[in-house]
């Protein structure tokens, strides 16, 4: 009688304990992500915001003052570099995906076998680091080089014209260098497209253009809107293409970022750009999500 | 060189120009860590400033190190800036450990590390560091640095008299120079043809050919040159002068970009016609490109040393003097100027370097005549607060 007693609430207890085990479990298994969140982006961002609203200098110290003024400030001296940014962001995203698009297209549909070799070789250059990549296009874009020589032959670039330390170096050299951002994503969403879809619609007497636009493009979308992102945001922010293949005339907001942190040592006018910089990226996604239709972002997070 | 060191082959493996032993290093820096973590320390909550009162020690009058046994002493130096044997020969003489570390690229970024420490009045670790000549002068003038005891540096009367009175430490009572190196302009005779004179920069027929350093002490030294002011007297305004006429060619298209040493690469593929260029640079790309040439121009040129320096309450002061006493032995800082190409602040290394390699001691650009000397200007020294404004401005001339 007393053993069942106690048995009783002892199982009581042993379920319960098992439920709000099951709930640590969760916790715990949240854990390093929610830590890893606080600890390098929650944190740094409050930080940053913190000493964004400073005044002072490098050498006798920065103070709080609450000096919300440097993001008005900061934005009127470096319009020219923000607007370039964007420009040059959104040239280089719309040319990554007109180039890899088609490429996408042909690995998903028509490579067969030579699939994997084909993303191996989109992959491939990741294998080097991104200055020497970069450096190399020096080498490539070089004045008396033999592409510059061709381009001149055929008028395309001026007599005495160059390639390197131009707006159009710049911008190649960042659509070369994040163009494996646009074409994975967008592979992904090509390859997972039912091909009966297609051929339904063929079926159903439709074009293969008619196919391509009613079925394929609308089921590729998620894999453009996410290459979009990935490739979009990363350039936004980028200096190494405008530092080793532009001029001053061509420096980029990620530029100025680096100069006012490591050479001026502004450190509030540095964190108040980054801010400007996070606040452009975030409206920019906004506005495209709006455009491309919010089921589009969701499912390309999915 | 037949038997180039290690380092200085896989330096050469990882950049394409082979000569850049600090900007390169200094570049991969800045660029592979954005916010690099002295810097960003340094950002985080409000930093105390680092201008402080002359200390009470500094105020005192001769420094008195006496010789004790040393047991490690600990070197800060910037990468790829020492032979293999200069450190075991010390080592051997004086019966003692050295601990020797590559940790300075870039000064500001050296100085954001250990400035706590330096403010609040405690050790940084290290009982010598070399410094670039502003750094070494905020260090002075800060109370950051001990003055050495000059009776256990007897050799120092090697230095260079060129070297001997800069403004930052008129009677070299802190520092001595590590190696020095000239600025000046870098080119290419068969583009450019001959030039002469600072001013040959701006000529329009070289319109987006040239290129500046991105740093107004050197740039805006060698503009002020050709205006004929001196830079190491210059005040602000002078330096704003010289800005002001970069700022005008950059706007028309003239400079074609403002570099840290990637000129080098530009300068030898033949991108750029003639550029700002340092001398070491030049003497490695040379071995290459035999036609570049390095010009002291007319209106003169300008030098600076990385300076060895004992920090604030360094442990081993009487051995840190040993090291700068052993190094301005001719014959040690001989064979470290066969292997680090900048021009050595040290009398008498160009005699030794006789036995070494007698091609490399007759290049007046690791040994320059006395001739060459006198045309050679000290870099500007202003207040902290004016440098940090040119800074600011050359930063926001050249669009960043």
């Amino acid at each position: 009688m007393s053993s069942a007693a106690t048995a009783a609430p002892a199982a009581a207890r042993g379920r319960l304990s098992l439920r709000r085990r099951r709930a640590l479990l969760t916790y715990l298994l949240m854990g390093p992500g929610v830590a890893w969140l606080v600890l390098f982006f929650a944190i740094p961002i409050v930080n940053q915001l913190w000493v964004s609203l400073q005044t002072g200098n490098a050498d006798t110290g920065f103070q709080q003052t609450y000096n919300w003024s440097v993001y008005p400030d900061s934005i009127s001296q470096y319009t020219d570099q923000l607007f370039r940014s964007l420009g040059y962001a959104a040239t280089a995203t719309v040319l990554c995906l007109v180039i890899s698009f088609p490429l996408a297209y042909f690995i998903a549909f028509k490579a067969g076998r030579w699939k994997n070799v084909m993303l191996l070789l989109i992959i491939l250059p990741f294998f080097t680091s991104y200055i020497v990549r970069t450096v190399a296009w020096q080498t490539i874009l070089a004045d008396d080089g033999w592409l510059v020589h061709r381009l001149q032959d055929v008028g395309l670039v001026a007599h005495d014209g160059r390639l390197l330390a131009t707006r159009t170096a710049v911008i190649a050299g960042i659509t070369y260098n994040f163009l494996p951002f646009m074409a994975l994503p967008l592979y992904v969403a090509l390859e997972k497209i039912d091909r009966r879809l297609i051929e339904a619609a063929t079926d159903l007497y439709a074009s293969r253009v008619t196919a391509f636009r009613r079925v394929t493009l609308p089921l590729a979308m998620p894999g453009v809107f996410a290459g979009t992102l990935l490739t979009f945001i990363p350039a936004l922010g980028d200096f190494i293409n405008a530092q080793l293949l532009g001029s001053s005339q061509q420096y980029m907001i990620g530029n100025v970022i680096q100069s006012q942190y490591l050479v001026v040592r502004d450190y509030p006018v540095a964190a108040a750009l980054s801010f400007v910089l996070m606040a452009l990226i975030l409206v920019g996604i906004a506005v495209y999500a709006r455009l491309l239709g919010t089921q589009t972002l969701r499912e390309s997070i999915a | 060189m037949p038997h180039e060191p290690l380092e200085k082959v896989v330096e050469r493996l990882l950049d394409g120009d082979q000569h850049s032993r600090r900007e390169f290093v200094q570049r991969l820096g800045a660029m592979g860590a954005l916010a690099s973590a002295g810097a960003f320390l340094a950002a985080c909550g409000g930093v105390a400033g680092t201008e402080k009162k002359q200390s009470a020690k500094q105020a005192a009058a001769a420094a008195n190190h006496p010789k004790t046994a040393i047991g490690t002493l600990v070197v800060s130096n910037w990468p790829l800036y020492i032979d293999k044997k200069t450190p075991k020969g010390w080592e051997r003489k004086y019966d003692a450990k050295l601990d020797y570390t590559e940790d300075i690229n870039d000064n500001d970024e050296f100085f954001a590390k250990v400035r706590q420490e330096l403010e609040s009045g405690r050790p940084i670790g290290r009982d010598l560091v070399v410094l670039t000549d502003y750094m070494a002068a905020r260090w002075i003038n800060a109370g950051y640095a001990e003055k050495m005891d000059k009776r256990n540096v007897p050799n120092a009367k090697n230095l260079l008299p060129s070297l001997q009175h800069p403004p930052f430490d008129r009677n070299r009572n802190y520092t001595l120079p590590w190696q020095s190196g000239m600025t000046g302009i870098g080119y290419d005779p068969q583009k450019a043809g001959r030039l002469e004179s600072i001013n040959d920069l701006f000529n329009p027929k070289f319109k987006g050919r040239v290129s500046f350093l991105n740093d107004w002490r050197d740039s805006g030294g060698l503009v002020m040159l050709g205006m004929g002011i001196d830079p190491a007297e210059a005040t602000k305004a002078d330096v704003q002068k010289a800005i002001d006429k970069l700022d005008k060619a950059n706007k028309a298209g003239q400079i074609r970009r403002f570099t840290g040493n990637d000129y080098a690469k530009d300068l030898a593929s033949g991108n750029l016609w003639a550029c700002v260029a340092w001398s070491g640079d030049i003497v490695q790309l040379q071995a290459d490109n035999p036609r570049l040439q390095f010009l002291i121009p007319k209106d003169g040129a300008m030098v600076w040393s990385d300076n060895m320096l004992i920090p604030q309450d360094a442990k081993q002061p009487y051995g840190a003097e040993t090291w700068m006493n052993y190094y301005y032995e001719p014959a040690v800082a001989a064979r470290l100027a066969a292997y680090v190409n900048y021009f050595s602040p040290v009398n008498g290394a160009r005699e030794e370097m006789e036995k070494i390699d007698p091609k490399l001691a007759s290049n007046p650009l690791i040994f320059p005549d006395e001739e060459t000397q006198a045309q050679l200007h000290p870099q500007p020294s202003l207040s902290a607060a004016d440098e940090r404004e040119l800074t600011a401005q050359f930063q926001t001339m050249t669009g960043a």
